[in-house]
């Protein structure tokens, strides 16, 4: 809300600028931002229309004589179709700044001489939207007579100077003028005075034209209404439209602009009704009932059973708090009219101005509460103000729907345990005096202080509140710097975390660059790699069908960055991701949040160099990097590669299961081609590792021994083998035959093709055999050699060659 | 010719000929066959016997040093071509030291994630366990136990991805402080945490926002924690993160889950508070969220207000980086193209 500095000169004395202002009032209250109306505006003035003329060349431009204030009249072209003589209006004199950088210049219109500009209000920097509807078109005319030649800012409010706040929910108090001026007045130890709005009492008469009954009384804890007899509705005046019209409200008529004066100046919401409008004239508020039609201006709002409205018989005048329907609005003609002023539930209105879109200036306030103990006052001042515009004959007294007396909040504190709080060591005086500043009372007891609060600041309801109120007065710039003083803890990763930076770290040493992607994918992403098999998690309400289930594998992510990377020529590609997968049991709401670590690999490993040749990822590359990761899970585990063709979109004929004992903890393999190709992916290697399975395999213990002092003996191995049997059955039979003295079992060859028979390759292993406590014998080699020799030959019919 | 003339001249011409030598296997050849069992000197010295008896310590004495100096000649030749060899060798092994390196690369972590570790770091030299929570939570933990029932106002500030009435995606770290403050075994001291994570907002993705962004929550539990302790910890992690000689103000907001509420700004790094286009002309930087437990979250959590008290803060790594570094774009982060993020190699 933007508060105005002559507005608020009403109730405090103002010394500062607005820039200093909003910035104190930011470090002590509520954010704020300066804002100056009409900085560049120069040489606008009142002019008096003395003769217009039509020109002799222009069908709509006419030849205006306007006294300025100066000797002579002076002649303006003005091709307004509401310009007159006898008006007073805007004048842009010869050399007159605009707003937008328009400056205003003595010329010739169709040959006759123009020295200025008649003004709309629009030119002048007031958006269309905000002023009076009658001026949308044409020229600004003044209600009345003002003297030619003086500068119309004040007027009209052009340069007004404003302190615009930025409201947190809690402080709605501030959303009214009187509000906003007890804030800005504590700030400024200022107690701001305000005159209590009276009603002529010889107008005031026992009516009873109309009804009232509140049904929802639970959540219309206020209703009151006043009658006015024989108004007549014209325009407010000039000085209540310029601060409507500054705070982004249109000025409409002299009863409704009275309304809307009242909100700002009290932060109460008003509605008019015309009352012989009403078929039934008895107003009750009830909830509406499922399909009941509300007709606005431009449309109709079907409401529902939880909807709060305003009836009269078989009408639906408006939903309550929110917004007022076509069938009572009141217009010109309207003689005998109903204001209201009512306390509706925050939250009900709320839920409403949501469902239907009508969230405004007064909803805002109900939603977030308004002080009940003026709303009387607030209606009084309303009243008087339609009076003193429209002039009623007749004033009700209060009609009661539902009053709720309000009571001020009492606040019971210790000021050492305040004190103690801040970290702060202010003397009672001081602190009570703080809270006089803001209009509290407050009884002192020793240590004991109890603090009455007026209704307006319905925020304050505990003690922690008296902390706030008083450290912030006093200056949050006053606090000393310390830190929390108690006992020593011990801060720190968990194991897992630890566990888990580890692994990262790993990936980070083989080059792989970390990126981090959105959890929530599109379902065709879920589809594509479940390979937690798992039940999909969707959002209830999603924004988009890219981000509607909750992500059950990291690869959808890495294929997305490799294909982003790859359509910008970043071709060569080595990344990881650690994050959670969600993975939902059938039967359970919940997913579990699983640690995964997933890498993709794209392009070449090492490009074209002047000293080496190109070499491009494959899947051994790949695996190289997991084997590293595994070995760092110092995990007490057999880790092992089972190929599979299980997954649609990974290579059938390269892709691996990661197993961890026999359990799955991962996967590894090519993408699918057909893949590569849907998703713009040159060839792309991926892999993935549950690192809470991995967390949770027991560690090795290792225990330390030294490195062997006797040499080892090799032994070449060169076999010939049917293509199916995989290398790791080799391995594992070579060990079992091995002895105890075989140490390590490398394969450093592998051939298929020329001079090998078809569907059979070629082997060859480098075995290595160490007694660490002594110096091996070729016969103890030797033996152990032919036992492996013999075992591949009977188990797998291998040729050793 | 006498001895004494013979070892003479066999002195002189092995002098010359290590001299004249070209190669090393020339000088051993030398050796062998001047100075060996079966060479000259040895023989000469056979006639030894023909020398009266008073002169032989003088023609013995004579013959070593003969047979040292023509060693010494051949050690100082042999050295010199030793020299050469290696000078050669040098010269030839020469390389072009601006040719490009074998590249050996180390990926970079994510500028997030660095930005969230040494964060993470701060609090852990101060005390702090890292907790992270969980990115589905309960409406329970996200919001009730935040002081933030149903209809709370406070919940149009953070539009929810709901998974179903209960649970959600969570829209803050915040929503970690009551598992931790009910797991916590107060007789064993404070609950000092941090909790990093991943929150959820229904937000249209664009310069400034993104559904999907990170948090880490704050919270400190124990007697007597007051807003000077917020002030003085926050100042340090200011200084920690944007430089020494950071200063910090609060300023007066509102959070339902903490009573006082401040918003945090600091003195921008870039101009020094003087006043600049990224502190857009004010001197300070808004760069995060911070309060005093509200009594009601303590309770809710079995913490008696009275005897306990809190602080809490929240703030936003993006934010943080995008300060530090002049990211422009919060979707930089998420689009993870590797010529952005290798940039930031090591800056943390």
């Amino acid at each position: 809300m933007k508060i105005s500095v002559n507005w608020l000169k009403d109730y405090i004395p103002v010394t500062h600028t607005v820039e200093e202002m909003a910035n104190k009032i930011s470090l002590t209250g509520i954010e704020s931002s300066p804002v100056e109306l009409g900085t560049e505006l120069t040489g606008l003035v009142v002019g008096h229309v003395t003769s217009v003329k039509p020109h002799p060349d222009s069908d709509h431009l006419k030849v205006c004589m306007v006294d300025v204030g100066e000797d002579e009249d002076i002649q303006i072209v003005c091709g307004a179709p509401n310009v007159a003589v006898d008006q007073y209006v805007i004048v842009a004199t010869h050399g007159a700044h605009l707003p937008d950088g328009i400056r205003i210049k003595r010329g010739k219109l169709r040959g006759q001489e123009s020295n200025g500009m008649i003004c709309g209000l629009d030119e002048v920097g007031v958006p269309a939207k905000y002023m009076p509807e009658e001026f949308e078109n044409g020229i600004y005319v003044f209600d009345e007579p003002q003297k030619p030649g003086t500068a119309v800012y004040d007027l009209l409010g052009l340069k007004d100077q404003m302190v615009d706040i930025d409201i947190t929910p809690n402080r709605a108090d501030t959303l009214g003028m009187r509000g906003a001026a007890w804030e800005i007045g504590a700030t400024y130890d200022e107690k701001p005075s305000f005159k209590k709005p009276e009603l002529n009492a010889d107008k005031i008469k026992d009516l009873n034209d109309v009804d009232v009954e509140v049904e929802e009384k639970s959540l219309v804890p206020d209703y009151l209404l006043r009658e006015l007899k024989d108004v007549k509705v014209g325009k407010s005046p000039l000085w209540m439209q310029r601060r409507l019209w500054n705070q982004g409200i249109r000025p409409v008529n002299s009863v409704i602009d009275a309304a809307n004066y009242v909100m700002i100046e009290y932060g109460q919401p008003i509605q008019v009704y015309d009352l012989d409008k009403l078929t039934e004239k008895k107003l009750v508020i009830k909830k509406a009932h499922d399909g009941d039609k509300l007709k606005l201006a431009d449309e109709d709002k079907v409401l529902n059973h939880n909807d709060l409205i305003i009836t009269a018989g078989e009408d639906i005048l408006g939903v309550a708090g929110i917004v007022n329907g076509t069938v009572a609005q009141v217009d010109e003609n309207s003689k005998n009219i109903l204001l209201e002023a009512g306390v509706f539930d925050g939250a009900s209105i709320r839920k409403t101005a949501q469902r239907h879109d009508l969230r405004d200036d007064a909803s805002n306030r109900f939603e977030k509460g308004v002080d009940n103990g003026i709303v009387s006052e607030a209606l009084v001042r309303a009243t008087q103000l339609v009076d003193e515009t429209s002039a009623a004959e007749e004033i009700s007294k209060e009609i009661v729907g539902n009053y709720t007396e309000a009571k001020p909040t009492v606040i019971e504190g210790s000021v050492s345990h305040i004190n103690h709080l801040m970290g702060l060591e202010l003397s009672t005086d001081e602190m009570v005096g703080i809270l006089n500043r803001l209009g509290f009372t407050v009884k002192v007891d020793g240590d004991k202080i109890t603090v009455t609060i007026p209704t307006r600041r319905w925020d304050m309801a505990i003690e922690a509140d008296l902390v706030e109120e008083v450290n912030r007065i006093y200056g949050y710039e006053n606090l000393p710097n310390t830190l929390p003083a108690g006992m020593e803890t011990r801060g720190g990763y968990s194991q897992k975390r630890e566990f888990s930076n580890k692994l990262r770290d790993v990936l980070l040493g083989e080059g792989m660059d970390e990126v981090i992607n959105f959890s929530l994918l599109s379902k065709k992403e879920v589809d594509d790699f479940n390979t937690a098999n798992t039940e999909y998690t969707k959002l209830l309400h999603p924004m988009t069908e890219d981000h509607e289930y909750l992500r059950n594998s990291l690869i959808p992510g890495l294929v997305r960055n490799i294909a982003y990377n790859q359509a910008r020529n970043n071709n060569d590609l080595s990344i990881f991701e650690q994050a959670r997968i969600f993975a939902r049991p059938k039967g359970q709401a919940r997913p579990n949040e699983i640690e995964y670590l997933s890498g993709a690999i794209s392009g070449n490993v090492i490009n074209d160099s002047w000293n080496t040749k190109a070499q491009k990822v494959d899947f051994y590359y790949l695996k190289g990097i997991v084997d590293e990761v595994l070995s760092f899970t110092n995990a007490d585990a057999k880790f092992e590669y089972e190929a599979t063709a299980d997954y649609s979109n990974m290579h059938p004929g390269q892709t691996a299961q990661i197993l961890a004992n026999g359990q799955v903890v991962g996967l590894i393999g090519k993408l699918h081609p057909k893949y590569q190709k849907d998703h713009n992916v040159d060839e792309t290697f991926v892999f993935e590792l549950n690192i809470d399975a991995l967390f949770e395999l027991n560690e090795k213990s290792i225990k330390s021994q030294s490195a062997p002092k006797y040499p080892s003996v090799s032994r070449d191995l060169a076999i010939l083998v049917k293509s199916d049997v995989e290398n790791a059955q080799i391995i594992s039979d070579i060990y079992e035959n091995g002895g105890k003295y075989l140490n390590d079992v490398t394969i450093f060859d592998v051939y298929e093709g020329k001079n090998i028979k078809t569907n059979y390759k070629s082997l060859a292993y480098h075995l290595e055999f160490l007694n660490p406590n002594g110096t091996l014998t070729d016969e103890e080699v030797e033996k152990a050699f032919s036992l492996v020799k013999d075992s591949l030959v009977e188990k797998f019919n291998v040729e050793i060659r | 010719m006498s001895l004494d003339d013979k070892l003479k001249s066999l002195r002189e011409n092995g002098i010359d000929e290590a001299k004249r030598a070209q190669r090393l296997q020339e000088l051993n050849d030398l050796r062998v066959n001047l100075l060996g069992k079966k060479g000259p000197i040895t023989k000469a010295l056979r006639g030894m016997k023909d020398v009266p008896a008073e002169q032989r310590p003088e023609i013995g004495t004579l013959a070593n040093n003969v047979k040292n100096d023509i060693q010494q000649a051949i050690e100082e030749k042999m050295t010199e071509l030793n020299e050469k060899l290696v000078a050669h060798q040098l010269e030839e092994e020469k390389i072009d030291v601006t040719l490009p390196a074998a590249k050996q690369v180390q990926g970079t972590k994510h500028i997030l994630n660095q930005t969230i570790e040494d964060i993470e770091q701060f609090f852990i030299g101060l005390g702090y366990e890292v907790a992270p929570g969980y990115e589905v939570e309960e409406d329970h933990y996200n919001f009730e136990r935040l002081n933030i029932p149903k209809d709370h106002p406070a919940r149009d500030m953070q539009d929810t991805f709901y998974l179903s009435d209960e649970l959600l995606m969570r829209t803050q770290t915040s929503a970690q402080e009551g598992r931790d403050m009910e797991a916590h075994d107060f007789t064993k001291g404070p609950l000092k945490m941090i909790s990093p994570g991943v929150v959820y907002r229904r937000d249209d993705d664009d310069a400034t926002h993104s559904h999907q962004f990170h948090q880490i929550e704050g919270l400190v539990v124990d007697k007597n924690i007051s807003m000077a302790d917020l002030k003085g910890t926050l100042e340090a992690l200011c200084r920690h993160v944007f430089g020494a000689q950071r200063e910090i103000r609060f300023r007066p907001s509102y959070f339902p889950f903490t009573e006082p509420s401040v918003e945090v700004d600091v003195s921008c790094f870039n101009c020094d508070g003087k006043g600049c286009r990224i502190c857009k002309y004010t001197g300070w930087i808004e760069v995060l969220g911070a309060g005093l437990t509200h009594p009601n979250v303590l309770k809710m959590s079995g913490i008696d207000p009275n005897e306990y008290s809190g602080m809490a803060f929240g703030l936003g790594p993006e934010r943080f980086a995008m300060l530090k570094y002049g990211i422009n774009d919060i979707r930089d982060f998420y689009l993870n193209d590797v010529r952005f993020l290798e940039q930031f190699k090591g800056v943390n």
